[in-house]
């Protein structure tokens, strides 16, 4: 094993001999630039290696051949070794990125470079403050150099301010070191611990060394200097500076707080947790993406400090947690800014140029995960066990303040990659610096292999072996085949998985099992119809389905935790495809996100510290704690069902998303939200909260969605949205028959599970197909497209008798379940909001039919044939099963009774011959069908035999007093076809939800608008902000004694 | 119970005589209108011939399959709903195809016919017909509202869904009648009972001034005829349901006659004093009058 003192040897040795070398040898120059960076890369990883495995322990290498505090020593243990690697590696890729900057000015500006390595290296193995100072030292005047090798003017200007503001904070912990040594006699940190400097009523000289230490984290406010370097340095250095120099100093800041004793932890969490919130409400603002990312940069270093506030509880899973939320941060960081140096303008708008490199965009969204946090990536890990860790030590409030600040950090985000995704990109393919996107690549893998190590690392199973998991990243791999064989492939892949699995399924993961397996297969089948290649539909797609597949066969909270956020991912991704999804994605992800993390709270209270929890465990969970955990796990899987309340993403979604898309987020993803609540209810049943039933509560919840999500739907001109409102109504009627806690409501619950399943996605997809013929969504611009597209017609019409519960169709065994569910539950009240849902459902199913294929054909669409094949199959299929399942609903629902009836005392249902019986009343769909049956056959035969010869006469041959149509726009009713209905009722529709949340939105952004203002762009403002800081804090922390 | 062969033919039997009866009453009734409106009225078998014209009209004229279904799914629902509701307490004769299903099933028939009408209506490609539509499921559901949480209150009250269960305990004495036992449910019954009677002042659907017919206005010959049958059978449809669960239901034939004679009377007797709402205002009547005494019912029962 090399010893690590080489790392600043080779540094600094070929620092030197740069210095020797001819000016205009610049190649051999680069060439032992790069060698020099490569040793010092393989020194740290080797370390790190041998570290994790154990063949190595932690070594202090001593210099001068003197014990400390006589002579400087340095150390290498686990941690070190951990970030010598970021730093180096930083270092070797962005050394390979810069190049031409590089070879351009020359070997002083590689010289440079080398030493603002080492540095950066020494500052994290140094053990001694004064050391310290002068590998910071070193670091600042590096800096100030390497900032210049820019093309941006501005970079002088924020070099100058750099060096400026540094030197402030330079004497700060030049007097903080003299201070300490005053009251030490010692200027070694490992001397500090054996007497805690506070302790010996130096606290002044501990507060300036540690303020000193965390200026150099860019605190907000004080972090002006530290923006204007990101936004005008070259990104190749930018990247150094932000995964590199922060990891550092962080570092630095933690080597001294680990002596100070637990009393000045509060402070670094509060500094760090403002500073991360603060960071990322600005960043809303910023459009300049480096900018953004110097804010985001900001934010993750106090993060990390935040978490390092978080030391005396961690234990020995600190470094998992602290390491985990740095390297992600270090190499998304890194990779970012290495992209926005291959895009040539700095808007965010510009980012659209990379879907012409579509790898490009993968790297993106790798890097954007790892930021937030998201599965696999060694964020999640450390996000999961940061939560667990809090909550045990009852530092909830910490924990809230981190996932705000998280959720905020993924709406911006994800916003950007809303804007490159969606927003018109050039045409021209540019061409890229290959060697700039290799190393953006190589940070992108190491990305995936940090998520593999954690994951390996963690108590629980590596995600990244997850099966489905790694069958979707597959889809990665195959994106260059034609989408129809990755159909097939798609296809194959849920059946197999659902074969492989279903024996080990009870009644009810069976029933959501066959809806998210068998059910995607089916649409997919409406996917044949795209051809080409479909990038980007297939990854994304089968991450859903992963996640759904990991959600039901999951035991562990942390399973469920995971395979959530991997469908949430999946989803968005696939939902963001749509033409004008962008707004509509963002609102998702970010209902969807908050939704997960209210889940992850909740999970972490259910523990209450001791992860893993197992699902059936929740039973378990008692005592003041147990309903918030109901609370908070309630709405996090009501932000998949769109609760009303928390409803406002699910229409632009589901209606803007692709024709094939729309029924797999409606029919199939909904589902995931109300599998959700039904583990809930089934293991914590009741509980009260101030004296309240939470379950009454979510009746109301229910019955309200039904209500208000019919009666949004009848107004809505877009077949689509309308079908999507109605979802909301739907899903209300299944959270209704939950939340009435008894044998029968759960039996309704599921039947609309699988009938919502089934209609919804027929109905989607014959409105899909209708609007790829048609090219509208507008229902008035249809009409009289019977004729035209029959089998498109039999298909919404069988859909929509099913979903108005009329006999004989399936539809009605929900609401003959429903009503004898209500016979027995407490609460009547809501059911009055239920019973008007009801025929309100009418309206818009009838509208849904009629405007579209009844009423008068418009000229344009004469020429119309029905729905593609691909797209009418999985319909046809749909028809076929919604008659069968009319005639015998107890295929299905037989098991899953017995099942649920060991969840309650009352008796289910009883299942004799073909009827149907309940305590109260009595149901046999076989009679049913055959009565209607014979009765329709006849009277039909009736009225054949009168009138035979009737046949069809043309469009406007109909009885118009004295005046003779023949515009199909104006003999259309269509358009506000309910106005009455508006007119009485429509004050209920005023959109308070949404100007709730548009509220919270605009706060955030005034804040940040306002905000930004304090940063002028004045080197000496910036400098007297520091001292402010350093000033206030010092009242804040109370005058330190 | 279960299903014999010899119900198929008892069940005709209650067909007819409902259907008679249903000719002679319509006729009443209207005659009785015409009289408060200070008319002679049509003559007594009036409606007969007028049935018996329409079936013998020929007609070459259909609009499409939905079209030319509509009138099917119409007259459907409308025998279905009698067929699927006993119509005579105790009387193993007329208790119909009642296995097949309990009054849930009754409820939710009511819209089968509706909703087939509608979709015939609706494909004749004629504004009226939609505008008709639309206004008559608009007042319905409002209508629907009072009428559902009486029956809920109903079922609360009895402990059971079945109609036969519902009329059962409703015997012995008038007194036992729902109406006494739970005034308040059966007058938001009745209330909701006005608004799906297709009269004034809730037939602005109809609207036979200013939109000809509404939803029929396009069907004519044996289409018409259809309809109307249904017109005659689907009232005594409705009024037998509420006759099993609100006023004792009937033991024979000649107590069957008088009582759904008495509540037609009800909506006859509104309409002939009342003016025509707009739909807005129906709606809000219901909402208003209606939807308290429902949520009262269910409250107190």
């Amino acid at each position: 094993m090399v010893s690590a003192i080489f790392i600043i040897v080779v540094g600094l040795g070929a620092a030197f001999a740069l210095g020797l070398l001819k000016d205009s040898w610049r190649n051999g120059a680069f060439a032992l630039t790069m060698a020099a960076l490569a040793v010092m890369s393989w020194i740290s990883i080797s370390w790190l290696g041998a570290l994790a495995s154990g063949a190595a322990q932690p070594t202090d290498i001593l210099t001068a051949g003197v014990q400390p505090p006589f002579a400087i020593n340095l150390r290498v243990g686990l941690a070190e070794a951990g970030l010598l690697s970021v730093i180096t590696l930083t270092g070797l890729l962005s050394a390979l990125y810069l190049r031409d900057a590089l070879m351009q000015q020359g070997r002083r500006s590689m010289a440079v470079l080398l030493i603002a390595i080492m540095a950066l290296s020494g500052i994290v193995l140094t053990r001694d403050i004064f050391n310290l100072f002068v590998f910071f030292e070193l670091m600042v005047i590096s800096t100030g150099g390497l900032v210049l090798l820019s093309d941006d003017e501005r970079a002088i200007g924020a070099g100058f301010k750099y060096l400026v503001v540094t030197q402030v904070i330079s004497i700060l912990l030049l007097v903080g070191i003299i201070f300490t040594y005053h009251a030490q006699g010692s200027l070694n940190i490992d001397d500090f611990a054996a007497q805690p400097l506070a302790a010996k009523g130096a606290g002044l000289a501990f507060f300036l060394l540690l303020m000193a230490l965390v200026l150099e984290l860019k605190p907000f406010p004080a972090n002006g200097w530290a923006l204007d370097i990101y936004e005008s340095a070259h990104p190749g250095f930018s990247a150094i500076f932000s995964a590199a120099s922060g990891t550092a100093a962080v570092y630095a800041a933690d080597k001294v707080l680990a002596t100070g004793g637990a009393e000045w932890l509060p402070l670094a969490t509060f500094i760090g947790l403002f500073t991360f919130l603060a960071s990322n409400i600005l960043a809303l603002r910023q459009d300049n993406d480096r900018r953004l990312l110097g804010y985001s940069s900001v934010a993750q270093i106090g993060l990390v400090l935040a978490v390092i506030g978080q030391r005396d509880i961690l234990g020995d899973q600190f470094l998992y947690i602290a390491g985990g939320i740095l390297i992600a941060h270090a190499v998304a960081k890194a990779g970012l800014f290495w992209i926005s140096g291959v895009i040539t303008r700095r808007e965010l708008t510009a980012w659209t140029v990379l879907r012409l490199n579509p790898p490009l965009v993968v790297a993106f969204a790798t890097f954007l995960a790892m930021l937030i946090g998201l599965p696999p990536f060694p964020g999640f890990y450390a996000k999961w066990e940061l939560a667990h860790h809090l909550v045990a030590e009852g530092r909830v409030a910490v924990l809230v303040l981190i996932l705000i600040g998280a959720l905020i950090e993924a709406g911006y985000l994800f916003r950007w990659f809303g804007l490159a995704i969606k927003r018109e990109a050039p045409v021209a393919r540019p061409k890229y610096a290959p060697g700039k996107v290799l190393v953006i690549y190589a940070a992108a893998l190491l990305g995936w292999y940090a998520g593999y190590r954690w994951g390996a690392l963690s108590q629980y199973d590596n995600l990244l072996q997850a099966m489905p998991l790694m069958v979707a990243l597959g889809f990665l791999l195959i994106e260059g085949l034609p989408a129809r064989i990755k159909n097939v492939i798609a296809i194959a892949a849920l059946c197999v998985w659902f074969w492989l699995s279903y024996g080990s399924f009870d009644p009810l993961q069976m029933i959501f099992g066959v809806i998210f397996m068998i059910g995607g297969a089916v649409i997919f089948l409406a996917s044949f119809h795209e051809t080409g290649r479909r990038l980007g539909f297939y990854p994304p797609a089968m991450l859903m389905y992963a996640g759904l597949a990991m959600l039901i066969v999951a035991e562990s909270s942390f399973a469920f935790f995971a395979a959530w956020e991997v469908l949430t991912i999946g989803s968005y991704f696939l939902i963001l495809r749509g033409k004008k999804s962008e707004p509509h994605a963002l609102s998702y992800l970010m209902f969807s996100l908050g939704g997960a993390f209210a889940i992850l709270l909740g999970f972490a209270l259910a523990a209450g510290g001791t992860a893993p929890l197992a699902i059936a465990d929740l039973a378990q969970v008692t005592g003041a704690v147990a309903p918030w955990v109901f609370v908070l796990l309630a709405i996090g899987f009501m932000t998949k069902t769109a609760a009303i309340g928390l409803h406002i993403w699910l229409p632009g979604a589901h209606a803007e998303a692709e024709a094939d898309v729309s029924p797999m987020v409606s029919g199939v993803l909904l589902k995931a939200g109300l599998y959700g609540m039904f583990l809930l209810l089934m293991t914590m049943g009741r509980q009260h909260l101030f004296g309240v039933d939470l379950t009454y509560v979510l009746l109301w919840i229910g019955a309200l969605s039904a209500l208000l999500g019919n009666l949004m739907a009848i107004f809505q001109e877009d077949a689509k949205r309308l079908l999507a409102y109605s979802s909301i109504g739907q899903m209300g009627y299944a959270l209704f028959g939950l939340a009435m806690m008894n044998h029968l409501g759960w039996l309704m619950a599921l039947m609309f599970v699988i009938n919502h399943y089934v209609y919804k996605s027929l109905l989607f997809l014959s409105v899909g197909g209708v609007a790829k013929r048609t090219g509208t969504r507008d229902m008035y611009r249809m009409g009289g497209l019977i004729k035209l597209m029959p089998l498109s017609f039999i298909a919404v019409l069988i859909g929509i008798i099913t979903m108005s519960g009329v006999p004989p169709l399936s539809g009605f065994g929900g609401r003959w379940i429903f009503y004898n569910a209500i016979m027995t539950a407490d609460a009547r009240l809501p059911m009055v909001l239920v019973f008007l849902s009801g025929p309100i459902a009418f309206l818009y199913l009838f509208r849904l039919i009629h405007t579209i294929f009844l009423g008068q054909l418009k000229d344009e669409h004469r020429q119309l044939k029905d729905a593609p094949f691909w797209i009418l199959l999985p319909q046809m299929i749909y028809v076929a099963f919604l008659l069968g399942f009319a005639v015998l609903p107890g295929m299905a629902l037989r098991r899953v009774d017995a099942y649920i009836g060991e969840h309650f005392t009352e008796q289910g249902l009883s299942w004799e011959g073909l009827t149907i019986t309940s305590e109260f009343g009595y149901w046999s769909p076989v009679q049913i069908m055959i009565v209607i049956g014979t009765i329709f056959t006849l009277l039909f035969l009736l009225l054949l035999a009168l009138n035979h010869k009737a046949q069809w006469v043309k469009q406007f041959n109909i009885v118009y007093a004295a005046e003779r149509p023949f515009r199909p726009e104006t003999t259309h009713f269509a358009w506000n076809f309910f106005a009455p209905y508006r007119r009485a009722l429509g004050f209920l529709l005023a959109p308070l939800v949404t100007r709730f949340w548009g509220a919270i939105t605009n706060a955030l952004h005034e804040t940040a608008e306002f905000t930004r203002k304090l940063y002028t762009g004045n080197g000496q403002t910036y400098a007297v902000h520091v001292l402010v800081f350093v000033v206030v804090l010092y009242l804040v922390a109370g005058g330190i004694s | 119970m279960s299903f014999e062969w010899i119900q198929i033919p008892y069940a005709l039997l209650t067909l007819l005589i409902v259907f008679v009866y249903g000719v002679f009453m319509t006729t009443i009734i209207r005659k009785m209108g015409a009289r408060a409106g200070g008319r002679y009225g049509i003559r007594l078998y009036q409606t007969f011939v007028d049935l018996a014209k329409n079936y013998a009209l020929r007609s070459h004229i259909s609009h499409g399959i939905m079209f030319y279904l509509g009138p099917v799914f119409r007259l459907t629902g409308g025998v279905g709903l009698i067929l699927f509701v006993p119509t005579i307490y105790g009387s193993v004769m007329h208790q119909n195809f009642a296995f097949a299903g309990d009054l849930v099933l009754a409820l939710y028939f009511v819209f089968f016919g509706t909703l087939g009408m509608a979709l015939g209506a609706g494909e004749s490609g004629h504004p009226y017909s939609a505008v008709g539509i639309t206004r008559g499921l608009s007042q319905m559901t409002a209508a629907e509202l009072p009428f559902v949480l009486a029956v809920f209150a109903v079922s609360l009250q009895y402990q059971t869904l079945s109609i036969t269960e519902i009329v059962a305990a409703q015997q012995g004495g008038f007194l036992s009648w729902t109406l006494f036992t739970n005034p308040i449910a059966v007058v938001a019954a009745m209330i909701g009972f006005l608004g799906t009677m297709m009269r004034s002042p809730f037939d602005v659907f109809l609207a036979p001034q200013e939109i000809p017919i509404g939803p029929p206005t396009e069907f004519h010959s044996a289409y018409l005829a259809l309809m109307q049958t249904n017109r005659i059978l689907f009232p005594i449809a409705k009024i037998v349901i509420y006759m099993n669960l609100f006023f004792g239901g009937a033991t024979n034939w000649p107590v069957f006659f008088l009582k759904v004679f008495l509540i037609y009377l009800v909506s006859a007797l509104v309409g002939v004093v009342f003016p025509r709402f707009r739909v807005e205002q129906s709606i809000r009547f219901f909402l208003i009058w209606g939807l308290p005494l429902g949520i009262l019912s269910i409250l107190i029962v």
